[in-house]
């Protein structure tokens, strides 16, 4: 298959001399088109300094991401706001979710930022598999969590991005509403061929995954899949 | 549903009322503040015009000596809106005394401000219009169709019939010598050889470019350029002038401007800050989305265009309000002179200064923060937190021991975040600076534009030849209606000390002194000695440079006081005596010693003759320096009521060798003059003191409603109302003291530059200001406690979970 994701020699160092933390220690592994990776490991062990440079949220002490061919960290400011608005989409533990837009705006805003029309058939259907048509017009105030964390995943699903990088989305969620979101993420990954990229600490939601990749010190190990 | 990313502005605003609000006050007292300094210039400027014909007479230039031809071209002109022939034949003998004789055209008169009272303008070849005070037995003992006997230069007397009344002028009424208005036929009867000044005095339309067509005039009738006078502060108030003082007026403005530009873009600039600073995570989550950094700085941009389009009408108006402030007080204290200007001014140029620089201001203020927004990384998103990282490095351990630990915190919150402090610290003191700044010109304005002191006699009696009667002191202090009696003698006296103490250019002036072994020169002219008593040496202590002004003191020590500006034709410096240096005055007992014991910066009368220096002393002194014993000079203040009355009285007292000056009208009209400016001065430094406090409170508002969420993490931890009460009121002392302290020193320094740089000429010296000071400081402390008050009050009100959760 075909590796859509690269990582070369990837590390991440933060502070100087007695402060110094290497949060991500030499990571190099590939990610097909289409698959989806669960990232476990206990907290602090640099889970989420990888996906953010994945995300090419952060910039590495050194090494590379590759992303469809292309090295992210190569792209200016600008190529990367494109780049990211057309290829990833992003969700949080914390939704993130902007309070003054209601459901539908939030999860047409990537589309605005990408001066296209968002097209109304598509936002339907996005609201529609979400669960939120009646809620379309509500602000994340009036939303229950398990509501909010549905729009993030419209919101991440809107620009049909290539991949998806999920930090924890189910952190904030009872298990109902975590049972719900998962079977999302895992069918629009499916519906839309994506590739998903989530950060997890619950070992059930690990098992939905193709692999399971896991960090402990900074050290990116495979632990198995059935690739 | 918003159509575009750049709706998401718009629904931010909307979304966060209260601070929005908040801003928009900021921004709208920025455009109040340009639109209302724009709009009193203005308005100011209408004012003084109307101030200034009032006291100069309504013409724009005059042509000195015209031909008949001239003023046939002159006349006819397109742009010309009145002109006419003013003939002066200086000054006269009128029935005896002292008058000014002239002759102006009918067609004229009123832009002269010659007010006809009774009877008809003179026309005639021996018809004359005179003042109506001058009518009076005392002066010219005439009435209307009474004749005056004239004595022009020639010595010939000529008689004349009174066709006429006039209005008084305040300033001949003062010195006692009335005007005199011939007809024209009576003027050009006379000998052109008789005139002291002939003119042919003009008043161009409006709008008509003054400098141009004045060019014109020179060029076309073959006009010397020195032949053309001009109206200088009339065309400096209507903005055709060029030099002098209408660019000191433009130089004014445009310091104004550039620093209500700064303090406006500052202003704006902190509330766009602060609200910037509090979405670092917003941004940061928009950039994860794919915002670029350019969609950020748009999306900021447009959030400042929303906030000035509202908050541009506000100010405007707010700004056209302080102006029609300013107007009213004006017509309502001089309703007369300034029934003509509308109460309310519709400023063109103030409302469109004010719109421009508000755009301007937001724009330039705006693109600071937008370019820190766009800056935001993505990963803030995640990482994302508003919160403040202290590190344990810069915690202030020596805060807690010396407050209480609420109080502490407040004060470390201060100092934990620089940016904020610095900026809350910069809009304190330019206001500050700006105020203090203002108040060296209202001082100034006040010591030498304010003409009427309190030593300003309504009355003044002055004996014609020698001294007055010695009675008459007496006999005015059992007069009833007498507020206060003073007289004053003076007279020359040959002077001596070191001779290094003279100033180079008096002896340059003399050609050299001659200086005795001992160090002393010889004088080359007399001193003018002048007595006071103590009351006049109290109202000389707003002069004292140094010393004491003590009557007692003076006597014990044989003291005089020494006059840093002398006057000599104009005001200069002929000395630099000291303190303690020893005076020789001649006298008929031989040459007496005397110690300057203090020095004041000038005399509040002239003498004509030119003199070395002026000293003053008490009376005893003068009298054994002088051997004189009688006043020259009585002065008196008048009681408020019944002045009438008792001017008849002192009046009948007088024998024909005193001259009776009366200084009422004149000192009004002074007062008036000072007022008219001295009200927008004030205008403006007010303008400017509430903008300051109003800028306090906003930044306090602005900046507790942005840690709402730390001050309910502060409850949950169990901090009690009066503990966060105490905490946020130590947090904007600390901010609002130390913008005040840094203010103070800045606008201090500046006092002193200022005062040194353009005042020293004047003898006006550089003091700290410590009442000023004292003042802000309690002002700014003021300002902070009231505007923490109703921000607590809503934290207070607000849940706990609710605020936490809420972020």
């Amino acid at each position: 298959m075909l590796d859509i994701l690269v990582t070369e020699r990837l590390c991440k160092t933060y502070g100087k001399g007695e402060t110094r933390v290497d949060a991500l220690k030499e990571a190099s592994f590939t990610v097909a088109k289409g698959e989806f990776v669960s990232i476990v490991g206990p907290s602090g062990s640099g889970k989420s300094t990888l996906l953010n440079l994945l995300g090419a949220l952060d910039v590495p002490t050194s090494g590379k991401v590759l992303l469809d061919g292309r090295d992210i960290y190569a792209m200016n400011e600008n190529e990367l706001s494109v780049f990211r608005r057309r290829n990833i989409g992003f969700i949080f533990q914390a939704y993130n979710l902007v309070p003054e837009l209601n459901v539908e705006e939030n999860i047409a805003l990537p589309l605005l930022l990408d001066y296209q029309k968002p097209d109304k058939r598509h936002i339907g259907e996005l609201l529609d598999i979400l669960g939120l048509t009646e809620r379309r017009h509500h602000l994340p105030n009036q939303l229950s969590g398990g509501q909010q964390q549905r729009v993030a995943i419209g919101r991440a699903l809107a620009t049909k991005p290539v991949f998806i990088l999920a930090d924890e989305p189910t952190g904030n969620l009872d298990s109902k509403n975590s049972a719900e979101v998962m079977n999302l993420l895992r069918l629009s990954v499916a519906k839309y061929r994506q590739t998903l990229i989530m950060i997890t600490h619950n070992s059930n939601y690990a098992t939905f995954a193709d692999r399971v990749l896991g960090v402990e010190d900074g050290v990116v190990t495979e632990l198995g899949g059935d690739r | 549903m918003i159509g575009h990313y750049l709706g998401l502005a718009s629904r931010y605003l909307a979304a966060h009322r209260k601070k929005t609000r908040l801003t928009i006050t900021s921004v709208a007292i920025a455009v109040a503040l340009v639109t209302g300094i724009f709009s009193m210039l203005e308005v100011f400027l209408q004012f003084s015009k109307t101030q200034i014909i009032h006291d100069r007479g309504n013409y724009h230039i005059a042509i000195i000596q015209p031909s008949e031809q001239e003023i046939n071209m002159l006349a006819s002109r397109k742009d010309v809106n009145n002109a006419g022939r003013w003939l002066d034949f200086g000054q006269v003998k009128a029935n005896e005394i002292n008058g000014a004789a002239s002759a102006i055209d009918p067609s004229f008169a009123k832009n002269m401000n010659i007010t006809l009272v009774e009877g008809r303008y003179p026309t005639g070849d021996n018809e004359i219009m005179i003042e109506q005070w001058a009518a009076d037995k005392l002066y010219l003992n005439t009435k209307l169709n009474g004749t005056v006997n004239i004595a022009f230069s020639d010595k010939i007397v000529r008689n004349f019939t009174v066709s006429g009344i006039c209005k008084d002028f305040g300033n001949m009424k003062a010195s006692g010598n009335p005007g005199i208005f011939m007809s024209m036929a009576a003027a050009d009867k006379l000998k052109k050889s008789l005139l002291t000044s002939e003119l042919y005095v003009i008043e161009f339309k409006n709008r008509v470019n003054i400098a141009a067509a004045e060019k014109n005039i020179a060029e076309t009738l073959g006009i010397d350029k020195g032949r053309i006078g001009r109206n200088n502060r009339l065309l400096a108030a209507i903005g055709q002038s060029k030099g002098g003082a209408a660019t000191q007026l433009y130089v004014t403005g445009g310091i104004l401007f550039c620093i209500v530009l700064i303090a406006g873009v500052m202003m704006i600039y902190n509330a766009f800050n602060i609200s910037v600073m509090e979405r670092i995570r917003q941004f940061g989550l928009l950039r994860c989305i794919g915002a670029s950094p350019a969609q950020i700085r748009k999306l900021v941009r447009r959030e400042g265009l929303a906030i000035t389009v509202r908050a541009i009408p506000i100010g405007v108006l707010a700004g056209m309000l302080l102006t029609l402030g300013c107007s009213a007080i004006l017509k309502y204290y001089n309703a007369g002179l300034f029934a003509d200007i509308p109460l309310f001014t519709f400023s063109v140029i103030g409302i469109a200064t004010g719109v421009a620089v508000g755009f301007l201001t937001v724009f330039s203020a705006v693109l600071l923060p937008a370019r820190k927004a766009a800056r935001v990384a993505p990963v803030r998103a995640v990482t994302g937190s508003n919160d403040l990282k202290i590190s344990a490095r810069r915690k202030r351990g020596w805060l807690t021991k010396l407050f209480k630990a609420e109080i502490a915190m407040g004060i470390g919150n201060v100092a934990a975040k620089k940016k904020t402090l610095i900026l809350m610290v910069c809009s304190i003191a330019v206001s500050i600076v700006m105020f203090m700044g203002f108040q060296v010109f209202v001082d100034f304005l006040h010591s030498s534009l304010k003409t009427t002191k309190p030593y300003t006699p309504d009355i003044s009696l002055v004996a014609k030849q020698g001294d007055l009667d010695g009675a008459l002191y007496d006999k005015l202090q059992q007069l009833d209606g007498m507020k206060k009696v003073y007289g004053r003698m003076y007279g020359d006296v040959a002077a001596s000390f070191d001779a290094s103490k003279l100033s180079e250019a008096y002896k340059k002036e003399m050609g050299g002194v001659d200086v005795t072994a001992d160090g002393r020169f010889v004088p080359p002219e007399k001193s003018w000695l002048i007595s006071y008593d103590q009351a006049q040496l109290d109202w000389a202590k707003e002069e004292l440079l140094e010393g004491e002004l003590s009557e007692e003191q003076l006597n014990a020590q044989n003291g005089i006081i020494a006059v840093a500006l002398h006057y000599r034709g104009r005001r200069a410096d002929t000395t630099s005596l000291k303190l303690g240096d020893k005076v020789t005055i001649e006298t008929r007992a031989g040459l007496k010693e005397m110690t300057v014991l203090g020095i004041v910066r000038s005399l509040p009368f002239n003498n004509k003759e030119k003199t070395l220096t002026s000293f003053i002393t008490t009376e005893k002194l003068f009298r054994e320096l002088t051997g004189k014993r009688a006043y020259q000079v009585i002065d008196i203040q008048l009681k408020k009521s019944g002045q009438e009355q008792a001017v008849n009285e002192i009046k009948a007292m007088l024998d024909s060798g005193t001259t009776f000056h009366d200084y009422r009208q004149r000192n009004a009209e002074l007062d008036q003059t000072f007022f008219t400016m001295a009200v927008f001065i004030y205008g403006f430094v007010g303008v400017i003191g509430l903008i300051s406090v109003l800028n306090i409170i906003n930044t306090m508002n602005t900046s507790i409603a942005a840690k709402t969420k730390y001050l309910g993490v502060m409850r949950a931890v169990g901090m009690s109302g009066a503990q966060l009460s105490r905490m946020v009121l130590a947090e904007a002392a600390a901010y609002s003291l130390t913008g005040g302290i840094v203010g103070c020193l800045l606008g201090t320094a500046l006092q002193k530059t200022l005062i040194e740089s353009q005042l020293s000429r004047f003898q006006i010296i550089w003091e700290i200001p410590y009442l000023q000071i004292g003042l802000i400081l309690l002002l700014v402390l003021a300002a902070a406690a009231v505007s923490v008050i109703a921000p607590l009050k809503r934290v207070k009100k607000q849940g706990i979970a609710e605020v936490i959760g809420s972020l």
